[in-house]
């Protein structure tokens, strides 16, 4: 072995990692006063010579601060592995000294943000069961050192993970570019638009609590004001701002899924993925096939004219982090067959699939209508007492049909049918989803009824995983009782592991 | 859905047919009591309030204080329907409990999913001697099973009953 792979004394990351270290703390500073930078910008022809001096003084001892403090930062942070712990020294004032027994390790995965792709080192995160304290990331290795790390923590730990370093196989999915832009055409553009307007409207909020504190409230708001006075109520406006909104939905929803699916690779090694994707931060996941709780197909009238549906991976949650969209994994543009082989590895699904479809009770039908009629109606209530004249009130012609339409939807595409081993579940409103659930996954079922649920003989039953809730809605009760004895029954006959 | 049915009939442990077993009657004394504390605490403010502030308050306070008297009542009568619901049951292989008066739940744990089990005492329960169970499973699940209002011995006993089980 050559000097690269042997931890056992300890050992610290690359030199670059500084850089690494440096660049994220200065992020970091960044992200928390931008405000105050873009102030002084707007105020930058204003300030005399001599204070532009001080001020450029400060900035510039801060970085040199920063600098200090990311070498010290990479001095005192060392690892080694010793009698199958890995042990890692950090802290500049505040030593701490954590070690992690290599039975407690979940998975080590790697990533890289655009720094570290740029100066070509690797971050090694070991996830471990348990609090989110424990979890620890390694900034910057190189790739084989960090490949003999992983090595080392994953042979002596898991004998089924060994042979994740052997030469890479063909991949089970490749999404290039263009794949890519098709498969952003089908993603939920409304959702897209939703999330872009937050960002903007999260930037709005800064900025004007920025001029707010300057007292100049009025005048950010004033700019505003003269633009949408000068458009409000013409129609041809109306339309192009759709077009508009439209486009930028489009292009959302095609950023959204290259900065997080660019280059998406995966490969199926002794039953687990390995998922390797992303533009900006580049990850590399590996999924055990037990530790996946469920899954989720989605398909939606473009995605099947395209022949491709997402597959979505619930992973166990470890502690009660806040973390679920990192254990949420996405395979976005899987083709028909690749969907197949991924339900195949995961379980027998084939029978279930050819069992009888039940759908849910039409209270639940009447349920929703008579939960969004409420709200259209209130909704109508404060808009009239809020805009006090009835010139939008056509709107309600395009609003009901769309809700009604929405619904029926809705309850054509809820319905629940299972096998001695899978219940599956089928929801949505323009997308289809199924997911499916093997029994012995379910770590708790609950069954509830409201009174008015009661009078119909129906319930709502909830199965809770290690990955979240799974809500089956409105079905007869007698129904909802097998189930509800036959997941206890399976759950506690069974002895796989379940996470 | 033939052999589902086979099994069913069987030897499926059946959740409606099992016998829940009511929480301790001390234990409506202690709700009845927090909510009568919690009112005492409210009221005595008012009062306070109304005592010095004689001429700016509105007229309509005096209904104010019949709603708080409505709000009370209804209270005590949810909590008086409710109280006889909670139940629970624990059988060999998991542990179950059923409560609710507008939207009745039942929930089943089994034991071969649960990470650890709490014994908890709240100050007033204290007083009775009583103790509410704590069953925690895995991963992010909000709502896990806690039965409030068991005397502390029998808790006790459940604990160790389930811990048991959790480490066989």
């Amino acid at each position: 072995m050559n000097n690269n792979s042997d931890f056992t004394e300890f050992s610290k990351q690359s030199p670059k990692g500084i850089l690494v270290i440096y660049i994220s703390l200065l992020y970091k500073t960044l992200k928390v006063s931008w405000i105050l930078l873009f102030l002084f910008l707007r105020k930058f022809s204003e300030l005399s010579n001599q204070k532009l001096f001080y001020i450029f003084m400060a900035i510039g001892v801060f970085l040199l601060f920063l600098l200090v403090r990311a070498y010290l930062d990479y001095k005192n942070f060392q690892f080694k592995i010793e009698n199958n712990h890995f042990v890692l020294k950090q802290g500049i004032l505040k030593k701490t000294n954590t070690s992690i027994s290599f039975d407690r390790i979940q998975n080590i995965n790697f990533k890289q943000n655009i720094i570290q792709q740029l100066i070509n080192v690797y971050e090694v995160s070991v996830e471990t069961a348990g609090s989110k304290d424990t979890e620890i990331a390694i900034k910057a290795l190189p790739f084989d050192k960090a490949q003999a790390l992983k090595e080392q923590m994953s042979v002596k730990a898991m004998t089924a993970e060994s042979s994740i370093i052997e030469e890479e196989k063909n991949p089970f999915l490749i999404i290039n570019f263009k794949e890519l832009l098709k498969v952003s055409l089908t993603e939920n553009h409304l959702q897209s638009l939703l999330i872009f307007i937050a960002l903007l409207f999260g930037i709005y909020q800064q900025l004007s609590d920025a001029f707010d504190g300057l007292g100049r409230k009025e005048d950010f708001d004033s700019y505003l004001d003269i633009e949408s006075n000068a458009m409000y109520g013409s129609i041809i406006v109306f339309l192009i701002l759709f077009v508009l909104l439209f486009i930028v939905a489009l292009v959302s929803s095609f950023v959204r899924i290259l900065l997080f699916h660019f280059n998406l690779t995966v490969f199926i090694k002794n039953e687990s993925f390995e998922i390797n994707q992303g533009l900006l931060t580049k990850k590399s996941i590996i999924l055990k096939k037990e530790k996946v709780q469920s899954i989720t197909v989605s398909t939606n009238p473009i995605k099947k004219k395209l022949g491709i549906s997402f597959v979505t991976f619930k992973q166990a949650v470890s502690g009660k982090v806040n973390e679920k969209k990192n254990k949420l994994i996405r395979l976005v543009g899987c083709q028909y067959h690749q969907v197949l082989q991924i339900k195949e590895l995961l379980f027998d699904f084939q029978s279930v699939e050819n069992s009888e479809k039940y759908n849910s009770n039409t209270y639940f039908k009447s349920r929703m209508y008579f939960r969004s009629f409420l709200g259209l109606l209130i909704f109508n209530s404060i808009l009239m007492v809020v805009l006090q004249n009835a010139n939008w009130l056509w709107f309600n012609l395009i609003l009901f049909p769309l809700v009604i339409l929405l619904i029926r939807l809705k309850f054509k595409k809820t319905f629940y049918s299972f096998d001695d081993e899978v219940l599956l579940i089928g929801k949505g409103r323009i997308e289809t989803h199924i997911i499916y659930l093997p029994f012995f996954k379910v770590q708790n079922i609950k069954m509830k009824q409201t009174l008015f649920q009661q009078r119909k003989d129906v319930v709502d039953i909830i199965l809770q995983t290690a990955s979240g809730k799974i809500k089956i809605p409105c079905i007869e009760k007698e129904r909802a009782t097998q189930i509800y004895n036959y997941t206890v029954y399976k759950v506690e006959k069974s002895t796989e592991l379940w996470m | 859905m033939e052999s589902f049915k086979n099994i069913e009939i069987l030897d499926l442990p059946d959740i409606t047919s099992l016998t829940f077993k009511k929480i301790h009657r001390d234990y409506l004394k202690v709700l009845l009591g927090s909510v009568c504390l919690i009112t005492l605490v409210v009221i005595v403010a008012l009062f306070v309030v109304n005592y010095n502030f004689q001429e700016v308050l509105p007229d309509f306070i005096s209904y104010v204080y019949l709603g708080l008297f409505l709000v009370f009542i209804l209270i005590i009568l949810f909590i008086w329907i409710g109280f006889s619901r909670r139940k629970f049951s624990i059988r060999e292989k998991d542990i179950s409990y059923k409560s609710g008066v507008l939207i009745k739940k039942t929930t089943t744990v089994p034991f071969s999913r649960v990470q650890h089990v709490e014994l908890d005492e709240a100050p007033i329960s204290r007083l009775f001697k009583l103790a509410s169970i704590s069953v925690f499973t895995a991963g992010d699940s909000s709502d896990d099973l806690v039965i409030k209002g068991i005397k502390k011995t029998e808790a006790l006993k459940i604990k160790e009953f389930i811990s048991e089980k959790i480490n066989e």
